[in-house]
């Protein structure tokens, strides 16, 4: 019961503050363009205005088109019950470790593929295949990456993960977690489709990937295809900041209090790496479609420089 | 048991003796003779499938089904059934069961036109071989039963034998297979100059060490060649597709795994296995074989090419865990290899269900459409929306997603791989790396290829006229169908059930048990599955993710209203004239990977017009061609060579004159005298 209670909270805490992230980014981005910008809390506003209407379902498409949102969306859900935002209150079980967090989002980028090609649009198509290049080039890194350091932990459990690697101080100051730490950067800016991979903001076909697929979807759709990639985003970011630098060890306290510590220190670690994702963002422009497989190997590379210098360092002193 | 036992099997095997006679007598009847034959494939299926169950439950070490000896020398025909052949064979049945209900709906359209009972005879055949060889204990007699199903699979291969290009399949199926059988008889032939034996469960003591490195390359060879690893794979891509559906299923599923059925029961149970280099070159050729294997499927516009290609990478996994096991092995290092074979022959067992599915659905659009062409498909979810619905759980079982079985299988070979380089002594770790990398290349690049292909098949719009008149399938094929994509499912969910099994396999050839202490039989559906201390609950995801789509629809119901949904058309910028030829083709869509690999596929692209100018409203004409590197690189010239060599030498030694004739028996004979004398 207790398992179910915190995976559920967990769920709940990402589900929350995922479009929230989204707003940081982009008031950040205003911010240092020197505009107003919109409020951190439009994208609640967007979707709550995009929940309430209805859907235009294109005449060519079948059931997948329509059952894709919700699947997204839910493996979007499962995939953020996966990965602990504290582990100050970390039950016994999980139900899953970090292979299975790929597994699961790839549930979700599966059914995506499919109903970009099942409009018969261009575009579906276009982003569907687009995608399928990008998620291939990135998936060996996210495996290397979080196979380093589940090597170090001597876990695949990403709760365990996130004990040991707490255990060990300031991590960051070893090279195997600097690698690493670029590594699984490169992999957020890629997953979450920013700049410089795609751009989110723009629907021009030329650069297009993630809005080129969802392209076809409207009004309730929409909002769990945007609601469930922004949630993808937050996993992702909560993997970095919890696996790499932890927090829960400087907290003094027990209960509830420690509890509230905890979030206010992961929200704020949070908010740091959107600045980061943020400068990235503006200081970068979008790459040449064709440019990304440098850009994916040179991930791969930080991740496999991760590994070496585990073999040659070895995992204990960290 | 010990009695009840051997007469399951006996009757499994004489009912499917039954079922090949039956469609001989009956074959001017051929309704009858199709239900005949597969209603007897599906009742010795059944007996089989519990035999070899309660055999690897109840019963330990091997049992003896049948024997019969002859008076000719080393020729005697000895049948046991230990807990690898009887795993294999469970595949096996199971896999037979499925197809032959499949058959017989899919087998209708060839009555009238060809010749049911033939088939019907081969294909029995066919599978009595494959359990032949999973069963015979004496080499010889295995060397027999490989030979005759790699013939009567080649029969099967060129049944369509109207097609050229299914005859050229078949050659090239032949000639590689029996060059294939030529290394396995060599190696039999060394072992028995050094042991006198022909006894496969004998030991293998008197080999000395510099010829068991030779057997193990020969061997690798030669079952490799029909396991389709790379680069003996040439055959597969070819044979596979030309093959009625039902026969590439069986073929694909269950008969390249008699290969790695070869793999353990020669050079892990028979020879031992004491070289780390030999886990280390399987290692490497299965890394080769996963990326290579997943690549070239990309690029395939065939859908049922598209699947070979793909059971190339699967073998590529099988091999990678095979390849750990046998380093770990040689370390004697038992738990970490068992880690690694559990995760093999969990694949094996998983890849027969969901690729037989797969090639089953392959068959069921080619009915439906008479095309297997996936540029003339599209919009088939429509048309056939029960046999997409089942495709799509093979395409998500092979994809490696939760919560089908594919999954487990890449979930225990990345543990096993972890398990491994946990221990970190060894420069081995760094190829073991590159085998996660390469994994999860593929990983992402079999999601890439099952997108395609079940997103170009079954959805958009039709490209052609015979995808939109594609025709239901008959229900039998549906059936067959859903019992497998229910399996997928099943050990996906519940993948206790198969491992418990399995661990019992491994246990008896000298492996350790991986699964722990379970907590009683009765919970195992319920019971995550735990490896060295890392556990996950499939089933836990299935349910999370469903309780997700529940909420999710409700709290849509409370804070949006009511789901208004209006039908339009797709965005079509405006243009009102959308086309099925304006959604992305195969080759398009494969078109970003093939640019980033194009150091792999070499493509070349030709643009052409028939008229004047390429800017005038004339037809243009644009193909692009791959070209293999093994067939350009290794096949080709090797072919040109033997060929030219043929020719020069062709007239000097085959003159055509006795007396030549004379002089090279009496040179030979002379020699193997001198020989004898000698050594």
């Amino acid at each position: 019961m207790n398992n179910l209670i915190y995976i559920f909270l967990q769920a709940l805490t990402i589900l929350m503050l995922a479009p929230l992230v989204n707003g940081l980014i982009r008031k950040m981005k205003a911010f240092i363009q020197k505009r107003q910008g919109a409020s951190i809390f439009q994208m609640y506003y967007d979707l709550y205005k995009l929940v309430r209407k209805g859907s235009v379902v294109s005449e060519v498409s079948s059931w997948i088109f329509k059952a894709t949102p919700y699947i997204f969306f839910a493996s979007a859900l499962v995939a953020a019950m996966l990965v602990p935002v504290s582990t100050i209150i970390l039950p016994k079980h999980i139900p899953g470790d970090f292979i299975v967090l790929v597994s699961v989002l790839g549930l979700g980028r599966f059914f995506m593929m499919l109903a970009a090609l099942d409009t018969a649009s261009t575009f579906g198509g276009m982003g569907s295949s687009r995608e399928a290049m990008v998620s291939t080039l990135i998936e060996p890194t996210i495996l290397v990456s979080l196979f380093t350091i589940g090597l170090i932990s001597q876990s695949t459990s990403l709760s365990q993960i996130m004990l040991t690697v707490q255990g060990a101080g300031f991590p960051l100051a070893h090279p195997v977690y600097i690698m690493v730490f670029l590594a699984l950067l490169i992999v957020i800016i890629a997953e979450s489709a920013r700049i410089p991979i795609d751009d989110p903001s723009t629907h021009l076909e030329l650069t297009m990937i993630h809005e080129a697929m969802i392209l076809e979807y409207s009004g309730r759709h929409l909002a769990l295809m945007e609601y469930g990639a922004a949630i993808k985003q937050l996993v992702f970011m909560t993997l970095l900041v919890n696996v790499l630098v932890p927090h829960d060890q400087i907290i003094a306290f027990t209960g509830f209090l420690a509890l509230f510590l905890s979030l206010l220190i992961y929200f704020f670690k949070i908010l740091i790496l959107t600045g980061i994702i943020a400068l990235i963002e503006i200081n970068t422009v979008k790459f040449r479609l064709f440019s990304i497989p440098n850009m994916a190997a040179f991930a791969f590379i930080l991740s496999f420089l991760g590994i070496l210098q585990y073999f040659i360092l070895g995992g204990s002193n960290v | 048991m010990e009695l009840f036992l051997p007469v399951l099997f006996q009757a499994s095997v004489l009912l499917y003796l039954v079922g090949a006679i039956i469609s001989v007598l009956l074959r001017k009847r051929e309704k009858i003779n199709n239900l005949s034959a597969n209603l007897f494939c599906m009742a010795a299926s059944v007996l089989g499938a519990a035999a070899s169950i309660a055999k690897i439950l109840w019963h330990e070490g091997p049992l003896g089904i049948f024997e019969a000896h002859s008076t000719i020398p080393f020729l005697s025909l000895v049948m046991k059934v230990d807990n690898i052949s009887a795993f294999f064979l469970l595949a096996l049945f199971i896999l037979v069961f499925c197809v032959s209900i499949y058959s017989i709906g899919y087998i209708s359209h060839y009555i009238g036109r060809r010749n049911v009972g033939l088939f019907n005879f081969l294909y029995t055949t066919f599978i009595l071989t494959m359990i032949l060889v999973f069963t015979s204990t004496n080499a010889i007699f295995f060397y027999i039963c490989w030979e005759a199903m790699s013939v009567f699979s080649y029969f099967l291969v060129v049944f369509e034998s109207e097609k050229s290009e299914n005859q050229r399949a078949g050659t090239l199926y032949i000639i590689m297979t029996h060059l294939a059988s030529a290394f396995i008889l060599v190696a039999f032939l060394i072992i028995y100059s050094y042991t006198q034996s022909f006894d496969l469960y004998g030991s293998s003591g008197a080999l000395p060490e510099m010829s068991k490195n030779i057997i193990f390359l020969l061997f690798l060879i030669g079952f490799g060649t029909k396991a389709g690893l790379i680069p003996l794979h040439v055959w597969l891509p070819h044979a596979h597709p030309a093959a009625p559906s039902n026969v590439s299923a069986l073929m694909s599923g269950i008969m390249i795994k008699t290969a790695i059925y070869g793999m353990l029961r020669f050079v892990h149970c028979y020879l031992g296995i004491e070289q780390a280099w030999w886990g280390l070159l399987i290692l490497t050729l299965g890394m080769i074989s996963v990326f290579l294997g997943v690549a070239y499927a990309l690029m395939e516009g065939n859908i049922k090419r598209l699947l070979a290609f793909s059971s190339v990478e699967n073998i590529g996994i099988i091999l990678i865990g095979l390849g750990v096991c046998f380093i770990a092995f040689a370390h004697e290092q038992v738990l970490l290899g068992s880690f690694a074979l559990t995760a093999a022959l969990l694949h094996t067992f998983n890849h027969s269900l969901f690729k037989g599915g797969l090639f089953l659905g392959a068959g069921a659009i080619q009915y439906s459409t008479q095309t297997k062409d996936m540029e003339k498909l599209g919009g088939l979810s429509k048309r056939i929306p029960v046999t997409a619905f089942f495709v799509l759980c093979f395409s998500l079982a092979i994809s490696a997603i939760i919560p089908f079985n594919g999954f487990i299988g890449e979930w225990l070979t990345f543990q096993a791989l972890f398990a491994n380089i946990l221990p970190g002594q060894t420069g081995i770790d760094i190829l073991l790396i590159l085998a996660v990398a390469a994994l999860g290349l593929a990983g992402g690049l079999v999601i890439a290829c099952f997108v395609k292909f079940f997103g170009i098949s079954f959805l958009g719009l039709p490209r052609s006229e015979q995808a939109l008149q594609a025709k239901e399938v008959p229900l039998t094929m549906n059936i067959s169908m859903g019992l497998l994509a229910c399996l997928c499912l099943f050990f996906g969910l519940f993948p206790l059930t198969i491992l418990t099994l399995v661990d019992k396999v491994i246990l008896s050839i000298g492996g350790s048990t991986v699964l722990g202490e379970l907590r009683g039989e009765f919970f195992l559906l319920f019971y995550p599955l735990e490896i060295a201390g890392n556990e996950i609950l499939p089933a836990a995801i299935l349910g999370l993710v469903l309780v997700m789509i529940i909420l999710t629809l409700l709290l849509l119901r409370m804070f949006g209203g009511k789901y208004i949904e209006r039908k339009y058309g797709t965005w079509d910028c405006g243009y009102e004239a959308l086309t099925s030829r304006m959604q992305y083709s195969a080759t398009g869509f494969s078109k970003p990977l093939q640019i980033v690999f194009k150091i792999l596929f070499r493509p070349s692209r030709k643009l052409s017009a028939e008229g004047e100018a390429l800017c005038s409203s004339e037809p243009i004409k644009y193909t692009t061609t791959f070209s293999s590197i093994f067939e350009d690189f290794l096949y080709s010239p090797a072919a040109k060579a033997v060929k030219s060599f043929s020719k020069k030498t062709a007239f000097r030694i085959q003159t055509g004159s006795i007396h030549n004739y004379l002089i090279y028996i009496l040179v030979t004979v002379l020699l193997l005298i001198l020989y004898n004398r000698f050594f």
